[in-house]
This record gives structure tokens, C-alpha cells and sequence, in this order.
């Protein structure tokens, strides 16, 4: 097994020099989750594609986006999954025997992080690996802290999952851990696609890591959360196929990022030019032209994923671009770019062209009605 | 066995549970006159419990009756020294166990819980007293091997006195060990009159895990999780049986401190497997 540096070609030249002298970040489920959260955005792909630190990149220009789970939740998040995994998951069992079908015979429990945290990755990796391809299936059940690895744009990135792989006639599952609550059978939405997102993650990962037939991992995930408000967990399955085919995707369009790369000039960089003591010198206002050389996607639902929201919020504000009212406000003015432009319409000021005459009628109306009120409610 | 001082100490402790939540609820009512009553009551069952523990460790020892090994050989508050401890925790549940069970165990049975962050250098110095004086000691608190690499096994402490093949973990084993260690418990608390709260916790948390374990609605029942740790036990006992004695074998070729904590040639072996 080769891990590590591919030989370096034009494409991971560029990319270097995008980057910059600094160290590229490590992807983890989160960030990859992230770049399927918003694949129209050039500016995400590209950065992430070269291992870009967006963090610092936000800092030094002004506007560093506040991230980071709070100590609480990380707290309760290690409790709930320590709870569930204690006793060599016994809880998770008794779950699964009841959700799934597990019969009583399949108690067999693996745990692959003998090697330990903090020492040799590729180490962790093989030893899943070997385990999980293991001669004797018969003593396949749950898999332990197994350590499964993507190649994004060129590098390794390794995930160190809090999940289990579950082997159960014949097919594998992904379990996953959450410490968010499943209230009456529902949970918040946002967070169960944040979960589904990064199970699709590691499917894709543990069929990279399976290889032969990418069935042999089911597309649903089970997901294990507290229930109601004590720390009972409860499972739930996940169809994550949709998940899986935006990640596909994602990914095989920052293996071909040579395409986008011919759009934009050879010396361009995010580099922030440290000085002896670390220290960035680059001028913020240079860097910042650099950043919007290169187009994004902005919409509201960056706030939650992107280190770089901010940024690209105050460029889309002062643009008066559509994007910064939310997706659906900029599907429903198809075609409209600028909220100046939108505004011109529905007053009348700018004569439409004739494939915008539908927008703009209804714009004109929502302007009339908006008068009415205003009106009404104004001198009274 | 249980004597009569220990059964005295268990009084006074369940006195001290019920003034505990006494004052509490004199506080909340905002009680004053109450809870300074329940509170000096409760200084004097301290003292009493105080006294109780001072009477049990002047007690000449008891003479070694037809040593039953599933059950701690005296019962006793915190004044034990740690490993002594983790030992009598141990030697109930008769099978290995992670920090946080042991701890628990101590806590429903014993009285007294430690910190589980303790746990993890005793069994470093429990190594280098072994390596440094050979079997000086009656027993030492030792690791759990893994069957494959006969590495330590994470996290689980077991007693070198133990038979090899119970010290060994194949992938069956942490279930087998589980159902084994809710029998014990179920066995302990039958053999209590009236068992604490925090044993009766802790088996509901076996029983929570076992199929046929705990009725609905119901609390946990000792005969009922008994039958139904037994009744899965049967299922997996002749595979990791196999595992375990086989494994086992395999101890007996390595030096004594390696049989007891370990083998650290883990990584090299992993490293021959990654260069496949």
C-alpha cells in the first residue's frame, strides 16, 4: 500500500502555489460533507482542492466566521457515545438485535484501535483493512473505531469515525453516533442532514475501502441518537443514496480540477505571506482580490459549513446579489442577478427583456401590493 | 461472608441515603426548622458509620470459610488501598472489566467508588512492581489480552491469579464477559437483604442490554436476568471457548510479564501486515 505525496504534476503545482507556504489542511467528514453541502461554489472546490486553511484566510482579511462546537456539546456528544459503546456496546446491541434482526449468535466486537490515537494513521488503516477483509466472516458483527481514508484532491484524508461498521447477512452498515435528541420520532431537520451527509462520507469511504462491489455497503446508514430527553438511545435508518451521489460527484470534480484551474490566471495564490514570526504580511486588501477573483456560490446555508461565509456574504451584499435572500428567494426571481435589477422591474424603471416579462409581472405585483400596505398602514 | 458489623455498616449507610434525601427535601419545602434536625441526625449516622468502619479494620480477620471466589472476601469502605479496591471488584465480577465498570461495582457493593482516571496508572505500577519483584506480591492487577496480537486489550483490568483463558478476548468475548459479569452482579444482589440503590441501578443497566432480561414496566429482577444472561450465554460459549483456549496456547510461549500485561510487539506486526 503506497500512502502519501503523488509525483508532482502541473495541476498539484498550481495548487501549491494556490495554497501558498502553508501547511495544506487534512479533510475530515465534516469538510467533506461541507463541499457537498454547496457544489455550484468554484471558491469552496478550489480551495479545498488545495488544502487551502480558510480560517486563517477569513481572519486576515476582517471577517473570521465564529466556528466550532461548544464545550457542552462536545461534552454530552462524548458522554452519549461513551454510553453507548461502554461494555463493548452492549446497549448498541440490544438496539440493534431489536432494529435490525440481529440474531443472538452475532455478538462478535472488534476494536481496531489497539494501535491507539495519536500514533501511525496508515497503521490504523491497514489494520481495519486486514480486519475487515478478514478470512472468517462468521466473526464479523460490530467493528469498532475502524479508520477509513478518502483520497481528496490528490491527499489521504483520513476519518477517524466515532462509528461501527456492521456486518449483518452478508452486507455492511454504517452506524453513526449522534448526541442530538429524536423527540417523538422527529428530530431537527438540519441536524439529521448534517448526519446523513457525513454517513454518506463514510460509505463511500468503507466501499473505497471494500472495493469490490460496492453494494456489499448498504446505502442506509443507521443512525443512533438519545430519545425524548433522557439518554436512551434510539436507531433510525438513513437512506443516504442521495447524499452518496453528490459526494461522488464532488469528489470527482476536484480530481478533475484542471478545468477549473483554466479559468482563472496562472499566479494567482491565497498565499498570506508569513514573516519570520508567522505572522501573515500580505496586504488584506490584495488577498481579498485574490479571493474574489475566483466566483462563489453564496446562499445562506454557508453561514452553517463554510469558514469563508462571511467573506463571501459582505462581497454578495455589496454586489446586491440575489444569493444573500436564500436559495429559494433567488430560484423564484430566475434569472434576476442583482436585487438592484429586481427592484428596477417590479417599480418599472428598467423595461424588461422579453424572457423576463413573467418575473417581472409578478414583481410589479408584489411591488403594488407592497404599496397597499405601506400606505394603509403608514399615515393611520 | 457478610458479618454482622459489615450488615451494621450497611444499615447506617442506607440511614444515610434516606437523611440525605431528607434534607433535600426539607430545603426545597424551605423547611429550616426540619432540615437542621435531618442534618444533625445525619452528622450522628456519619459519625456512627465512622465508628463501624474503625470496629471492622480492628477486627482480627475472619478465618477463610470454604472460600466461595464469586463473592468479595470483606466488605469495606474506601480505607482499602486501590488495587485492593479494584480487586474486590473484580473478584465479584470474575471476568475482566473496564475502569468504569469496576468502579461502579465497588460503588453498589463496597460503598465507596474512586476516580476511573486513577485506574490507568495502576495497572503501570502494578507492571513495574511485577517486573522489578517477580510474583512478590499474592496477586497483581493485570491486563486482558487481545487473541490475535496478545496485546493488551484497551481499557480492561483483570487478576493475575485468573486461569490464561479468562484473561484472553476473542471477538466473542466482551459479550461472554458481559452476560458472565450480569450474572454475578444478579448473584451479589440475591445474597444482599436489601440491596442499595446503586445496585439495583446497575443491574437494570445489565438487564437493559439482555433480551428477556427486564419486563416492561417492571424493575429489573436478579432471577430474571440470571435465566436470560444463561440462556444467551449457551448460544455463544462453545465458540469463544475455542478462541479463548486456543489464544491461551498461544500466551503460554511468552515470558512471564508478557503473559501478565501484555506483548508490545503489536506494532511490528501490524507494520509486516501494512507492508502486505
Amino acid at each position: 500500500m503506497t500512502v502519501g505525496q503523488p509525483p508532482p504534476d502541473p495541476v498539484e503545482t498550481r495548487l501549491d502555489r494556490l495554497r501558498g507556504r502553508a501547511i495544506p489542511v487534512n479533510h475530515d467528514a465534516r469538510t467533506i460533507a461541507a463541499l457537498a453541502a454547496n457544489p455550484g461554489c468554484v471558491r469552496r472546490a478550489l480551495m479545498d482542492a488545495a488544502g487551502v486553511r480558510k480560517q486563517d484566510i477569513a481572519a486576515h482579511v476582517g471577517l473570521p466566521a465564529p466556528f466550532g462546537m461548544s464545550v457542552f456539546a462536545r461534552t454530552r456528544g462524548t458522554a452519549f457515545e461513551a454510553l453507548v459503546k461502554e461494555n463493548s456496546a452492549s446497549l448498541l446491541l440490544a438496539l440493534l438485535r431489536e432494529h435490525i434482526g440481529l440474531d443472538v449468535a452475532s455478538a462478535h466486537y472488534h476494536d481496531l484501535n489497539l494501535v491507539g490515537a495519536g500514533e501511525s494513521t496508515p497503521l490504523w488503516h491497514a489494520r481495519t483493512r486486514q480486519q475487515l477483509l478478514g478470512a472468517d466472516p462468521r466473526t464479523h458483527t460490530m467493528f469498532d473505531h475502524p479508520l477509513l481514508r478518502l483520497k481528496v484532491g490528490g491527499r489521504y484524508a483520513y476519518l477517524e469515525p466515532d462509528l461501527l461498521a456492521l456486518h449483518h447477512e452478508g452486507r455492511w452498515y454504517v452506524v453513526e453516533v449522534k448526541s442530538f435528541a429524536i423527540i417523538d420520532g422527529r428530530a431537527d431537520p438540519e441536524k439529521v442532514a448534517a448526519a446523513a451527509i457525513q454517513s454518506a462520507v463514510y460509505v463511500h469511504a468503507l466501499r473505497d475501502l471494500l472495493g469490490v462491489d460496492a453494494n456489499l455497503v448498504h446505502h442506509e446508514t443507521i443512525l443512533v441518537a438519545p430519545e425524548n430527553f433522557a439518554s436512551t438511545p434510539a436507531a433510525a435508518r438513513l437512506d443516504v443514496r442521495k447524499q452518496l451521489g453528490v459526494i461522488g460527484r464532488q469528489l470527482a470534480r476536484i480530481a478533475s480540477i484542471e478545468h477549473l484551474l483554466g479559468n482563472y490566471p496562472d499566479d494567482l495564490t491565497f498565499d498570506l505571506d508569513p514573516g519570520p514570526d508567522g505572522r501573515p504580511r500580505r496586504p488584506p486588501g490584495e488577498l481579498r482580490d485574490a479571493i474574489e477573483t475566483v466566483v462563489a456560490n453564496y446562499a445562506p446555508d454557508c453561514l452553517a459549513t463554510c469558514d469563508l461565509c462571511f467573506v463571501c456574504r459582505d462581497e454578495s451584499r455589496s454586489q446586491g446579489d440575489t444569493g444573500v435572500l436564500g436559495k429559494s428567494v433567488r430560484e423564484d426571481l430566475g434569472g434576476i442577478e442583482s436585487v438592484h435589477q429586481a427592484l428596477g422591474l417590479a417599480r418599472g424603471a428598467l423595461a424588461p427583456a422579453p424572457e423576463r416579462e413573467e418575473v417581472s409581472r409578478k414583481l410589479r405585483h408584489a411591488a403594488a401590493i407592497w404599496d397597499e400596505i405601506t400606505t394603509a398602514a403608514g399615515p393611520a | 461472608m457478610i458479618g454482622s458489623v459489615a450488615e451494621t455498616i450497611e444499615a447506617i449507610e442506607r440511614r444515610i441515603d434516606e437523611l440525605r434525601v431528607a434534607v433535600r427535601e426539607a430545603v426545597r419545602a424551605g423547611d429550616n426548622e426540619l432540615a437542621t434536625a435531618h442534618r444533625a441526625q445525619l452528622r450522628r449516622a456519619e459519625e456512627a458509620w465512622d465508628d463501624a468502619l474503625t470496629t471492622i479494620a480492628a477486627a482480627p480477620p475472619e478465618p477463610p470459610e470454604a472460600v466461595d471466589q464469586s463473592r468479595p472476601a470483606e466488605p469495606s469502605g474506601s480505607l482499602l488501598p486501590l488495587r485492593e479496591q479494584v480487586y474486590e471488584a473484580l473478584s465479584l465480577l470474575q471476568v475482566p472489566a473496564a475502569p468504569k465498570l469496576i468502579a461502579t461495582v465497588h460503588e453498589a457493593f463496597f460503598g465507596s467508588t474512586f476516580p476511573t482516571t486513577r485506574v490507568t496508572s495502576l495497572k503501570r505500577d502494578e507492571e513495574r512492581s511485577f517486573r522489578s519483584a517477580p510474583f512478590a506480591r499474592p496477586y497483581y492487577i493485570c491486563a486482558a489480552l487481545s487473541a490475535d496480537y496478545l496485546a493488551p486489550s484497551r481499557g480492561l483490568l483483570a487478576v493475575s491469579t485468573w486461569p490464561l483463558e479468562r484473561r484472553m478476548i476473542g471477538s466473542l468475548s466482551p459479550r461472554v464477559d458481559f452476560l458472565t459479569a450480569a450474572m454475578r452482579v444478579a448473584e451479589a444482589i440475591e445474597r444482599i437483604p436489601e440491596p442499595p440503590p446503586a445496585a439495583r441501578r446497575l443491574l437494570q443497566r445489565f438487564a437493559a442490554s439482555i433480551p428477556g432480561g427486564s419486563a416492561p414496566g417492571a424493575g429489573a429482577n436478579p432471577a430474571a436476568v440470571k435465566e436470560a444472561a444463561a440462556a444467551e450465554l449457551t448460544v455463544h460459549t462453545d465458540a469463544d471457548d475455542r478462541a479463548r483456549h486456543e489464544a491461551a496456547e498461544r500466551a503460554r510461549q511468552l515470558k512471564q510479564p508478557e503473559q501478565l500485561f501484555g506483548t508490545a510487539s503489536f506494532r511490528d506486526i501490524a507494520r509486516e501486515a501494512a507492508g502486505e
